[in-house]
């Protein structure tokens, strides 16, 4: 299936699966601690952030839980805000910023662009240590009197109440620092790295769209940081910036906030782009089509993305005109994004999908993005967001980007490369049962959740009206669908380190570099420098297919 | 010119990293990644400027008066300080270019003692301001003001002096620790990308100060 | 011009390029000589103009240490462009903040809808009523349709720009009919040119006039 790409020295038999690879190389707690390894710190992101991933929707069951009857349920107002705070700081900060790019990109980036490492492997290890103290620092607050703020630290909450939220913010602050350098390492990796024959348009799709996301960490996150620097003096010596009293502007916060927080929300599902080229391409064994288009869309998306922050703000006391401003723009987001979902469409037209795990993880991609997406014009309209602002139609809104989105994908591309990660297959019924149920837990979670907001339930509130209660009561026991889809999904992976077979070193048929060399990959990847002779999906294409022109 | 030392004893522990191609590949990804670092200190100091322009726009009487209490010819001495310590440092480089260690060390020695210089400047300056009272938000306690936010002035100024020191300071630990390698031998014309990528940081702490003078000092 | 005379040996070994002295002199002169002409033109008063002059000069300055110090301009154009990219970007983010704080309330046209008092912006009820009575003495009878949202004291800036500048934008409405949103209608609806109606929540901005112009 290899006739896309040339790798010297990987086509004859393996051995045996027992040869050295980047797992057996060396032994040893230590050996982990200290590599440089970018597949090892790669796993090594990928357990703190599933570990981060199983707090936070933890936390989410909690708030679910709590939101069941219109008043008290089982835990007191302030605990409900402690819950839902600590739910989104944990899910962005500590799961869906660094988990695709700090996971799966550093496990993937070198592999497939044919080199032995990232560009910087010290600084790599430096990242995955900053975001462990980073982490440490805002699980803290877990001890130190809870956060109530909301994840995104609005003055005056984060500067008036007590609690965590100096611990919080300086951990947020550091867990920025790791964003940074891993932005910068891939950055510099993709240009300087490339094995002899990679050119820029022979990347995979999920290189392109790490790429777009690595830009949008360097120049945003920057902003982010002298944001809760600001903010921690705010806190610890009223310097009076954010405090109108003093003569600030709280909105200001609100500016330099979003000015990383909305290019973040980029940084969050580009990567799920990604994946999700990358698995329908795959497992739809077809050429993608308009690879171009898609791969441009992604540093479009990014660009254009720091350019709409201010649609977050629309009932903050911002000024009609650059709210008018910010919701034209916001339009022109939905213009790259359409681009790829009907390129991913096209690209399934007519072509042989291999009905696998990961393919059902993208087909749910597909449907839940689109809704996701679509409703995201809701929001960015000036007027309907007056009615909508802090609803539960935004709650939905952004789970069906975020969750629907890239958790879905991240998932689907968990599926996807964890043969070539670990050597071992799992069940693929399982798997396929687990996005099933997903889909459905999730459609119930938050669909309803739709309808609530547009019918003026508030978000982040404790209690509601009665008559809000069913369609809460809906959501809730979906939540308890998603918990068991997660668990099956688990359960299926950490089952087939046991007892699965051995993968074979392309179970899928892919093209792009990483299939190309054994499964699991030796610790510099590959024997011999690639040599790369075609395109990442220069799949034979027996249709008369237009979009033939990307070689 | 001083190329003296014999090609066989340049950089003799140097060897390219396992997955790098050619030594320049490795130059060239060290220097691509120092420019990325920069840009992310660009903008970093970007949200105070922000904060700069958006405050004196609202508040423009209050910046204009409280930029008085600013001690101009200090100021200026520092910019002196700070441009000629970026000259020494430019030229550190360029010694290392050349192999001459003994001159890479004397000028990483005159950076040092300037960004001392600047700091010891920065403390009597701070300390006029802290026994002024002329401090940020609540600690501001000056008297005679006739404009109603100073303290919002004194806000910015300290946070952005401030950060700008603090890139001082850490920037006299970098250049002390390519100080010692210099002095071990470890740089020459084949390899001396440290003294390259610490010379462009110090060359940006430069560069902020650059903007930070003028807005603070001299427009208010 | 990035001159590609240097560091590209085939062999792989970095090559420097070495600037003479006399390059690294000039540049600092000329910084040295750019640092007076900034600290002279301090002790002219050239109105508005002195932010730009000073940020003009700076930049110029900026410009000499990144071309020479930094190398750049002999250097991939590449580090070029990832400079440039953080000036444009640190551009939108000032230019985009400063579009809302330079223009609050420009369009607001019932005062009453916003916080009375910024600086204590939970004042509810009776109390942000007395505010409002503070602001706009009842004795006048009526509410400025163009006066800024932002309340005078608050932020120094100007009493009311914009009320002279656009008097016949400024109609008079009694503040308890402002609240209704089918007052707000009429008031649209009775050819007040460039009246905005966009204070109550269900009026749609886009139903009122664009920004300023």
């Amino acid at each position: 299936m290899a006739q896309g790409v040339a790798v010297p020295g990987t086509h004859e038999d393996h051995p045996s699966p027992k040869a050295k690879n980047y797992i057996n190389a060396e032994a040893g707690v230590w050996s982990w601690l200290t590599t440089v390894d970018h597949k090892r710190i790669g796993l090594m992101y990928l357990v703190s952030t599933l570990i981060a991933f199983a707090l936070g929707g933890f936390f989410a069951i909690l708030v679910r839980l709590e939101l069941l009857t219109p008043k008290k349920t089982f835990m007191s107002g302030h605990m409900y805000n402690q819950a839902f705070t600590l739910h989104g700081a944990i899910m962005v900060f500590l799961f869906i910023i660094p988990s695709v790019p700090g996971a799966l990109g550093n496990f993937l980036l070198p592999i497939m662009v044919g080199a032995k490492d990232v560009a910087f492997p010290k600084l790599n290890l430096m990242s995955l240590y900053l975001y462990w103290i980073g982490a440490l620092f805002t699980l803290s607050s877990l001890v130190l009197g809870g956060l109530e703020t909301g994840w995104t630290f609005y003055v005056p909450y984060s500067s008036t109440t007590g609690g965590a939220v100096i611990a919080v913010t300086f951990g947020v602050f550091v867990m920025g620092f790791s964003s940074i350098l891993t932005g910068l390492n891939f950055v510099v990796t993709i240009h300087k790295l490339r094995a002899p024959g990679m050119g820029w348009f022979r990347l995979p799709l999920f290189l392109w769209a790490t790429y777009a996301t690595s830009l949008v960490q360097i120049l945003a996150t920057p902003v982010l940081a002298i944001t809760l620097l600001l903010l921690l003096f705010e806190k610890a010596f009223q310097i009076g910036i954010f405090d109108p009293k003093l003569g600030g502007d709280p909105v200001l916060f609100q500016h330099f906030f979003w000015f990383y927080s909305h290019p973040a929300v980029y940084i969050m599902i580009l990567p799920g782009f990604g994946i999700a080229s990358e698995l329908i391409a795959v497992h739809a064994h077809r050429k993608v089509f308009g690879y171009r288009a898609i791969a441009f869309s992604s540093v479009a998306i990014a660009l254009i993305g720091f350019l709409v922050w201010g649609h977050h703000m629309f009932v903050s006391g911002q000024s009609e005109l650059a709210s008018t401003i910010f919701s034209a723009l916001t339009f022109l987001v939905a213009v790259p994004t359409g681009i790829k979902m009907f390129n991913w469409i096209s690209t399934l037209w007519r072509s042989s999908i291999a009905w696998t795990t990961p393919m059902a993880y993208a087909a749910a991609f597909l449907f839940l993005f689109a809704i996701g997406g679509l409703t995201g014009l809701f929001c960015g309209m000036l007027g309907t967001d007056m009615h909508i602002h802090d609803t539960y139609f935004v709650v939905a809104h952004f789970h069906y980007v975020m969750m629907g989105g890239t958790v879905v994908a991240f998932v689907g591309g968990l599926h996807h490369w964890w043969p070539k990660m670990t050597g071992k297959m799992y069940s693929d019924k399982l798997g396929k049962l687990s996005a099933l149920l997903l889909f459905v837990g999730f459609n119930a979670t938050f669909f309803p959740q739709f309808i609530l907001g547009s019918r003026g339930m508030p978000r982040r509130y404790y209690n509601y009206l009665d008559q809000f209660q069913p369609l809460h009561q809906f959501s809730t026991v979906g939540s308890w669908i998603i918990g068991l889809a997660f668990l099956v999904a688990l359960y299926n992976l950490l089952d087939s380190l046991k007892n699965g077979a051995d993968a074979p070193d392309n179970p899928w048929g892919g093209l792009s570099l990483e299939w190309q060399t054994a499964t699991p990959p030796p610790t510099e990847n590959f024997p011999v420098t690639p040599r790369v002779t075609h395109g990442p999906y220069d799949y034979s294409d027996d249709r008369n297919a237009t979009g033939a022109s990307d070689s | 010119m001083s190329a003296s030392a014999n090609d066989e004893k340049l950089s003799p522990d140097f060897h390219v990293a396992h997955h790098f191609d050619t030594a320049d590949q490795q130059f060239d990804s060290a220097r691509m990644g120092i420019w990325l670092f920069l840009v992310t200190e660009i903008l970093f100091f970007g949200g105070l400027f922000c904060a700069f322009f958006i405050y004196r726009s609202w508040y423009f009487s209050s910046f204009v008066e409280a930029h008085h209490h600013l001690d101009k010819v200090m100021g200026a001495v520092n910019t002196c300080v700070l441009i000629f310590s970026s000259l020494t440092m430019a030229l550190a480089v360029r010694s290392a270019q050349v192999n001459d260690k003994a001159k890479t060390v004397g000028f990483l020695i005159v950076t040092i003692l300037c960004a001392f210089g600047f700091l010891v400047v920065k403390y009597f300056e701070y300390q006029h301001k802290i026994h002024d009272g002329l401090l940020p938000g609540v600690h501001f306690t000056a008297q005679g003001f006739s404009s109603p936010h100073p303290g919002t002035f004194f806000a910015v100024y300290f946070m952005m002096t401030g950060i700008h020191g603090l890139h001082v300071i850490i920037g006299i630990g970098l250049i002390l620790w390519i100080l010692l390698r210099a002095q071990r031998g470890d740089f020459s014309a084949r390899y001396y990308a440290p003294v390259e990528g610490v010379g462009l940081y110090w060359h940006l702490v430069d560069l902020v100060w650059i903007y930070l003078f003028p807005l603070l000092y001299l427009v208010g | 011009m990035s001159s590609h005379d240097h560091g590209h040996a085939i062999g792989g070994d970095h090559v420097p390029h070495v600037l003479p002295y006399a390059a690294y002199f000039a540049t600092w002169g000329a910084l040295m000589f750019f640092t007076i002409i900034t600290v002279g033109a301090s002790y002219v008063n050239f109105g508005p103009a002195n932010l730009l002059i000073a940020v003009v000069i700076a930049t110029l300055k900026a410009t000499i240490v990144a071309a020479i110090f930094m190398h750049l301009w002999f250097d991939h154009r590449m580090h070029s462009m990832i400079l440039g990219s953080a000036g444009l970007f640190l551009a939108i983010f000032i230019a985009f903040t400063m579009f809302d704080t330079e223009s609050r309330g420009h369009l607001e046209s019932i005062t009453g809808e916003r916080p009375a008092d910024m600086s204590n912006p939970f004042l509810g009820g009776s109390a942000r009523q007395k505010a409002m009575n503070a602001l706009y003495p009842v004795g006048s009878n009526s509410v400025k349709l163009s006066a800024p949202g932002i309340v005078p004291g608050v932020f120094d800036v100007p009493a009311a720009p914009s009320a002279s500048a656009a008097p016949e934008a400024s109609a008079t409405v009694s503040p308890e009919a402002s609240a209704s949103a089918s007052a707000s209608a009429s008031v649209a609806a009775s050819g007040s040119t460039s009246a905005s109606v966009s204070g109550s929540v269900s009026a749609a901005p886009s139903a009122s006039a664009p920004p300023k112009h």
